[in-house]
């Protein structure tokens, strides 16, 4: 079959990106580039904890560690020595909206990496030990990244502020308590349901010859039949009438403040106009909040803005942490002011091609590696179901307009949509939650017993 | 003799790389001003070639660019990156923060200030916080046991009158390696050194001093970090290890990989496959120019650590009495020859490659020349390596942990901490 696609666009300037789909629905993105003689091996699976229920969130990523378990046809450990003794390593990520797994591996290895990708597809052999001690891994990181760590800590509790009823109020690790309760025969069927070739995507970047490359993939996952699919249930997070405010005191020396503002998915045609302000606001150390904040004011160490790059809308989040001596609330002030001058005044054409020339930098940068490479084409084709829409954002990106950006800011960085988690230092009386505001809708007794794990 | 230069060309991007280093790092801070290396050439990043810091900020940020100081123990670093229709000026703006810092009082004390913070910063996140600790007390006296960021007391004596002679000794073109990356010729690379060495010409400075590196301390010690409210214990051990270079530090990588490098390796497979105690288990060998530290790492809850420990501490002693074995050897062979390409993929990792070599003092080349010498080892070449090097009765181990949980359950263990000290007291 031929190849379907053949990118080319002026953000894929030597980028030769081709894809093809097997009969049992597997897709195939390749990006050859023989610059060096390795290859990023990508496989994106349409899973994510977006396909949790409450109850068993966690589920998509707990399964990620299991997927280096043994198969029917390999032992425990073969896996990860076979790749490593290559010269390669391997790992994944699991996220909202998708899993992957990366094999980074010499050139002459494709062939290895192919049969022990398409093993694990089909033949993971699920064991109630391995099981158990995957669980107190993910217990352990979880324990790492959320329970011991302020950042994480607060990123989990504004999902569950900002989103009541939508799976991205939960956090993609899951709560402790299911962690820990999850079956065997939950996760079983999970593997069953969503690990199928017509639910993922093969993502090839680097010094791969593509005739060759097509006949292994269609000799390894060809005969792997397609599963069927469950019809996603659509969930609609209502809308925001008013501000949303939690407020916990943590053992950390200096204040935090971590602001969400409902915004949009990323197919949207207004989320390029939020990246950029986001660009706007803290890429680099002229960027009007960083100089707000760190330079002027010198009240945090730093500013970061992002919006989230997914299939429904995401949070624009607005992250600062103080010095010890300031309170979030002069952060907010600060973050309010900048806003509303944003929201009031034209950005000059000036400040418009600087940020336009960091977000042409940034682009690049994430482009340098294959890894990098493969990782943005899985994103964008599993994310949005086309990899070429990397390129239309970033030439969005590129066209963004002072009226785009001043229609962005006084649309969704607004108080009506903002969900705020302050973090004081804990103090001589102990710790725990508050609401901040009466208008919170939050589930405070629920918040304080997440808080003692 | 003049500024070394590497260049690697690149295609496919239109971004480029270049970084002028110099052999001073924080090792050589002047005693009792440990940090002053990093805030001085901090401080040059904020105001130079005549412009103010908001409008260097401006000037740079406008092409989209960013200009990067980096201080390691051995070295310094400047690094820009940028597109290549922006090259031209931003190698102007970066050879103004070498050649011709504005060096202002009032960014001066405002740097200050904001380290300060950057401490509060590092005692808040625990690996963090374990590393700071686990620098200072391994090998007390040595020099990679003082601070690139120093103390609340080192960075109060830290005046603003010496830095200017101080920043101009820093950047002597004998001392300096320049590296260029990026889609252009290499008459262009050397156009951009060129422009670089011209900022500082005629500036001398004395060739950095070798480094004296004290007996390591006997016995095993533990140093528990104490911290409120910990569901979990960060674990750092170790003691000296080899130069990095040829002889016993490349002799000792397969241990290394096999031992605590690879998911299979074997704090891995023991301390979080087999048992779940930890998110990660794993070594390192720190490549420095005077021998640095062999350090072993895990993460396990309250509950699990101090068995954790045992066991890691009974692994490390089978280490060191019998090596590797077979497999294990011809694996690590295998993954270190093949892993190689993977750090010279990019244009800009092998201008980084070769200029932190050159900046050991190792020959550009020698990354390219470890397939063979790995190829040369035999099992009982590394086993020998690690006689002379693995210390199993000589540790130090900094655990980072609330005392109130931790220091009963390292009784119980036979264990107890040799010292307590409070996060927040370093």
């Amino acid at each position: 079959m031929p190849w379907t696609t053949e990118i080319t666009h002026p953000f894929a300037s030597a980028l030769h990106v081709r894809r093809h789909r097997l009969h049992n629905g597997l897709g195939l993105v390749v990006l050859a580039d023989a610059g060096a003689p390795i290859v990023s091996y990508q496989t994106w699976y349409a899973v994510g904890s977006r396909h949790e229920s409450p109850g068993q969130t966690g589920m998509a990523h707990l399964f990620e560690h299991l997927m280096f378990g043994q198969t029917r046809t390999r032992p425990a450990g073969e896996f990860d020595r076979t790749i490593e003794r290559t010269g390669g390593d391997s790992n994944a990520a699991t996220w909202v909206d998708w899993t992957y797994y990366r094999d980074s591996v010499p050139a002459r290895d494709l062939a290895l990496v192919i049969a022990l990708e398409s093993d694990r597809m089909v033949n993971l052999a699920l064991e109630p030990a391995v099981l158990e001690a995957e669980r107190e891994v993910v217990a352990n990181e979880r324990m790492q990244r959320v329970d011991d760590e302020v950042e994480g800590f607060a990123d989990e509790e504004l999902s569950r502020l900002a989103y009541t009823i939508h799976p991205y109020g939960w956090p993609t690790i899951g709560w402790m308590e299911d962690i820990r309760s999850m079956g065997m025969a939950d996760v079983q069927r999970f593997y069953e349901t969503y690990y199928a070739p017509n639910n993922a995507t093969l993502v090839v970047v680097g010094d791969v010859d593509e005739v060759r490359l097509l006949e292994l993939v269609e000799r390894h996952y060809g005969d792997i039949a397609p599963a069927e699919l469950p019809a996603e249930k659509r969930v609609v997070e209502p809308a925001q009438e008013s501000e949303r405010r939690r407020r916990f005191a943590k053992p950390t020396p200096a204040p935090r403040l971590l602001r969400g503002y409902r915004a949009v998915d990323q197919a949207h045609a207004d989320w390029p106009a939020l990246s950029f302000v986001a660009s706007l606001l803290s890429s680099g150390p002229s960027s009007r909040l960083h100089r707000r904040l760190v330079i002027e004011r010198e009240i945090s160490l730093g500013a970061d803005c992002d919006v989230g790059p997914q299939r429904d809308p995401g949070l624009f989040r607005i992250a600062t942490q103080l010095t010890r001596e300031h309170q979030a609330e002069e952060a907010e002030a600060e973050i309010d002011a900048v806003l509303a001058d944003l929201a009031e005044r034209r950005v000059d054409d000036a400040e418009l091609e600087k940020v336009r020339s960091v977000v042409e930098t940034d682009y690049w940068g994430e482009l340098e590696g294959v890894d990098g490479r493969a990782e943005a084409l899985g994103h964008y084709q599993t994310t949005l179901g086309d990899f070429r829409k990397l390129f239309e954002v970033a030439e969005r990106l590129s066209q963004v307009t002072a009226e785009d950006v001043q229609h962005a800011v006084r649309t969704y960085l607004i108080a009506e949509r903002r969900c705020s988690i302050l973090i004081d230092p804990e103090g001589d009386d102990g710790g725990g939650v508050r609401d901040d505001d009466p208008s919170d809708d939050g589930d405070d007794g629920h918040a304080a017993a997440r808080d003692d794990q | 003799m003049s500024a070394r230069f590497h260049f690697a060309p690149a295609v496919g991007t239109p971004l480029c790389w270049f970084s002028a280093a110099t052999r001073v790092g924080a090792a050589l801070d002047p005693v009792g001003r440990e940090g002053m290396t990093r805030h001085v050439a901090e401080l040059a990043r904020r105001g130079a070639g005549g412009l103010d810091r908001a409008a260097l900020d401006s000037a740079i940020d406008c092409l989209g660019a960013s200009i990067e100081v980096e201080v390691d123990r051995d070295w310094l670093s400047v690094t820009a990156t940028c597109l290549e229709r922006h090259l031209d000026r931003t190698v102007e703006l970066a050879a103004s923060v070498l050649a011709d810092p504005l060096l202002e009082r009032g960014e001066h004390e405002m740097l200050l200030r904001e380290s300060l913070h950057e401490l509060d910063d590092v005692r808040d996140d625990d690996a963090s916080l374990a590393d700071r600790h686990f620098h200072r007390v391994c090998s007390p006296g040595h020099p990679y046991a003082r601070t690139a960021l120093g103390t609340q007391e080192s960075l109060a004596r830290i005046e603003l009158a010496p830095l200017a002679d101080y920043h101009a000794s820093l950047w002597a073109p004998e001392h300096m390696v320049v590296g260029v990356a990026g889609p252009m010729t290499v008459a262009r690379a050397e156009t951009v050194a060129d422009r670089v060495r011209a900022a500082v010409a005629g500036r001398t400075g004395a060739r950095p001093p070798a480094l004296d590196v004290p007996p390591f301390p006997p016995g095993r010690r533990i140093i528990l970090v104490d911290k409120p409210k910990r569901t979990q214990c960060q674990v750092l051990l170790g003691h000296l290890a080899p130069v990095y270079g040829p002889g016993d530090f490349v002799a000792l990588m397969p241990l290394e990989t096999a031992f605590g490098g690879l998911f299979s390796s074997r704090l891995m497979q023991e301390i979080r496959v087999a048992r779940g105690w930890s998110y990660g288990a794993g070594c390192r060998m720190s490549k420095a120019r005077a021998p640095h530290w062999f350090r072993m790492w895990m993460a396990p809850t309250a509950d699990h650590a101090a068995d954790a420990l045992a066991l890691t501490l009974s692994l490390y002693d089978k280490l060191a009495a019998g090596g590797l074995d077979a497999d294990e050897f011809q694996l690590a062979i295998h993954h270190l020859t093949g892993a190689l390409p993977f750090a010279s993929a990019t244009a800009r990792q092998r201008m980084r490659l070769a200029l932190r070599h050159d900046l050991l003092d190792l020959p550009e080349d020698f990354p390219a020349q470890l397939p063979a010498l790995l190829a040369a080892l035999t099992v009982d070449d590394v086993r020998e390596a690690a006689g002379r090097w693995l210390r199993p009765r000589d540790l130090c181990i900094v655990m980072v942990a609330s005392a109130d949980e931790m220091v009963p359950r390292l009784e119980r263990a036979g264990s107890p901490p040799s010292e307590i000290v409070a996060y927040d007291s370093y």
